[in-house]
């Protein structure tokens, strides 16, 4: 049996089509579905059981009981859920400043310069490592007696008192995200026409104004998409917090996700835990989607 | 064609894999090697090394699975009880942890081996107290510790320090260091952080220590109150090294940057580890009370448990594997590779402190009390811990981090008393 490939349908005109499908067609499904089992097994059902679980009251142990709203009505009241909602913040707006803008600056200085590529290896080194080992190596450095404290002529306890410890870390995450920001601002400028940017040259453009008016809205679709990896990446900070303060001391650098973390696993409050799980979805989610529709418009 | 059959088969197996868990149960075999899952990363050469011995006394070999976070580790056996690969043996904690799992109907009865042990001389009935939930018993000791002070000798040596006998004696021991630019205690704000409240706590008023635990008493309570205030002035005198401080408190002694780190009898293993001579390098003494008008010193004491499921996958091996650890042998061996202290009063121990700590203790010489970690209901704890932590970077707000812990003791003393 020969199966007859078909080109994609197109909607307008040529040739008739035949109704039924070829069996090619109507296999397709076989072909997803180990995919979409998988997906389904590892992804969906864990997440809807962690809604069902927001709802319940459960120690990890003894069956959930179902407790209605309860879990989100402690959460307006929960003063450590503010704080950690303050961190949360903190981190997409450093985020943006720093990770993104400076990756922006780097990428803008460097491209089109003779070797450029040499200049940007160094902000893409600790790209390669990862969250945790990132937190490990930086932890000795930043803690009291460390290295940053000898070298700076300070005795600050950078990971002890707020607004240090959160800042501290956003510097460090800075340090690991500003080279894979900075590439792909660097593709997204080598992909941009050459031709309009030489129109405006000749027009008189050059330097802010150039970046400003011409460079920075051929740039625009790229920016979006490194600024709505960053919002998400940074909405669900973990890692580090994790490794360097354990969200502390006294739970004052604690992230949205360290405190679902924290209350699920280490203080066994499962249903709580996953409500503030099912608040951090909905944020990341809310938060992506306006972005994204605001960025869609302007296109 | 083949392609579609491919994929077809591919979905039906992965389908066949996940639904593998709930399928009906293979026959149970006799197990010659068991899982030991514990949150002890640090001892698999020590667990490696009984399991070599109970491989030739009793034809069982052990596997430790360790772990080093104790939440992951938590959840990870808490899991373990609805599906999974089940350990055939674990560590846990003693206390509420314990009773919480018990009630579940999750962990083996051991009755039967308390009972022939106590027989034997080989555990005590004071110990079975803490094994005990409804008049039966559950896990056998992994270990038992007295909480006292270990200090860098050569530091004393060289200030011309002895152990002290009295309160205002390690006061002024930690003002001599002081005086030479040595800090005198170690602290931490990540999880040993209650270690000095439990301290001064049980030194100032064990009973109101024990009513605390029990939810008898108010961390608002003029006592609790006190302790934290003796607390801040200690901090506040500059006897601490910096809470913050994520050098290892093994090497803090070793390294001298702090001359005395108050730990269980356990941190004799770390001494071991760094190649630390007992009487040489360093030594310990048990820490004398803050109100001398006490009848006796009290002492925290600690005893962390090694449990098997009742639905261990071969729990007949499992007994036979806890019943062996109880033994003498086992003991001596378990006893003697990490440094400590043995739940069998028959073991000797080799360190002379801290066999003295455990032959006083056996006699009633001091006042023993829970250590706070198992003593205190583990949601009041996980406040008390975050409380503390804040503390001791924050010494000033200690009203705030008492009211703090007694709200989640309200909350939880209203549906548990």
């Amino acid at each position: 049996m020969t199966l007859q490939l078909e080109r994609a349908p197109g909607r307008a005109g040529g040739a008739r089509r035949p109704r039924r499908a070829p069996l090619h067609g109507r296999l397709r499904p076989g072909y997803v579905a180990p995919a979409v089992l998988l997906v389904a097994a590892l992804l969906y059902a864990p997440f809807l059981w962690t809604v069902y679980l927001s709802f319940t009251s459960y120690d990890g142990l003894a069956p959930p009981a179902f407790a209605g709203l309860r879990n989100f009505g402690e959460l307006l009241e929960d003063p450590a859920l503010l704080t950690s909602i303050r961190n949360t913040l903190i981190w997409v707006a450093g985020t943006m400043v720093l990770p993104v803008g400076l990756g922006l600056l780097v990428a803008v200085l460097s491209y089109d310069l003779p070797r450029g590529a040499w200049y940007r290896l160094p902000f893409m080194l600790p790209y390669a490592l990862s969250g945790a080992g990132l937190a490990m190596v930086w932890s000795p450095i930043l803690s009291h007696d460390g290295i940053a404290n000898r070298l700076l002529g300070v005795d600050t306890a950078f990971l002890q008192e707020e607004p240090h410890n959160t800042l501290a870390m956003l510097l460090v995450w800075t340090w690991q995200q500003l080279g894979v920001n900075t590439l792909l601002f660097v593709v997204g400028l080598q992909s941009i026409p050459k031709e309009p940017i030489e129109a405006a040259r000749l027009d008189g453009a050059s330097g802010w104004s150039l970046f400003r008016h011409v460079i920075w809205p051929l740039m625009a679709p790229l920016t979006a998409v490194v600024v709505g990896l960053a919002l998400v990446a940074s909405l669900k900070t973990f890692d580090i917090v994790w490794v360097m303060t354990q969200g502390g001391p006294g739970r004052n650098s604690e992230t949205l996700a360290v405190t679902m973390y924290r209350e699920t696993f280490v203080a066994s409050q499962y249903g709580y835990g996953s409500a503030v799980a099912v608040l951090l979805t909905v944020v990341a989610g809310l938060a992506s989607y306006l972005y994204l529709r605001g960025q869609v418009r302007t296109a | 064609m083949s392609r579609s059959l491919t994929a077809a088969l591919t979905a039906a197996v992965l389908l066949a894999a996940a639904c593998g868990g709930g399928g009906a149960e293979a026959p149970r075999q006799s197990k010659t090697e068991l899982s030991l899952y514990n949150d002890k990363g640090a001892w698999s050469k020590y667990f490696e090394d009984m399991g070599a011995l109970s491989k030739q006394r009793i034809g069982l070999s052990v596997k430790p699975v360790g772990h080093t976070d104790s939440a992951q580790y938590q959840a990870l056996i808490k899991a373990s009880f609805r599906a999974g690969v089940k350990p055939d043996l674990f560590t846990w904690q003693t206390g509420g942890m314990l009773e919480e799992i018990v009630k579940q109907k999750q962990v083996a009865d051991t009755t039967a081996i308390w009972q022939e042990a106590i027989k034997n001389g080989d555990l005590s009935q004071d110990l079975a107290s803490y094994y005990t939930f409804g008049g039966k018993q559950y896990c056998v000791p992994l270990n038992v510790a007295y909480w006292g002070m270990f200090y860098n000798k050569k530091i004393f040596d060289k200030y011309g320090l002895q152990p002290p006998t009295t309160w205002d004696e390690l006061v002024k021991i930690a003002d001599t260091l002081k005086q030479n630019n040595v800090k005198a205690f170690y602290h931490t704000s990540v999880l040993f952080s209650f270690v000095w409240f439990e301290q001064l706590l049980a030194g100032s008023d064990p009973d109101l220590y024990d009513r605390l635990s029990t939810g008898k008493a108010k961390y608002t309570d003029p006592g609790v109150v006190q302790v934290m205030e003796r607390w801040k002035s200690l901090i506040d005198a500059g006897y601490f090294i910096n809470p913050g401080d994520k050098t290892d408190p093994g090497d803090v002694l070793k390294n001298g940057k702090a001359a005395m780190v108050s730990f269980g009898t356990w941190f004799n293993t770390s001494m071991t580890q760094r190649s630390m001579q007992a009487g040489t390098d360093y030594g310990f003494f048990v820490i004398p009370n803050v109100n001398p008008s006490l009848p006796k010193t009290s002492v925290v004491f600690e005893s962390g448990p090694l449990c098997s499921l009742v639905k261990a996958p071969d729990p007949e091996a499992g007994m036979k594997f806890l019943k062996w650890w109880t033994t003498t042998e086992a003991q001596e061996k378990w006893s003697a590779s990490r440094g400590d202290v043995s739940a069998n009063p028959k073991v000797t121990i080799a360190d002379q402190a801290i066999g003295q700590i455990t032959k006083d203790a056996g006699s009633g010489k001091y006042r023993l009390v829970n250590r706070y970690f198992e003593a205190t209901p583990p949601p009041i704890l996980t406040a008390a811990l975050d409380g503390f932590g804040l503390f001791v970077t924050k010494p000033g707000e200690y009203r705030k981090v008492l009211e703090d812990i007694q709200k989640a003791a309200d909350d939880y003393w209203s549906t548990h008393q």
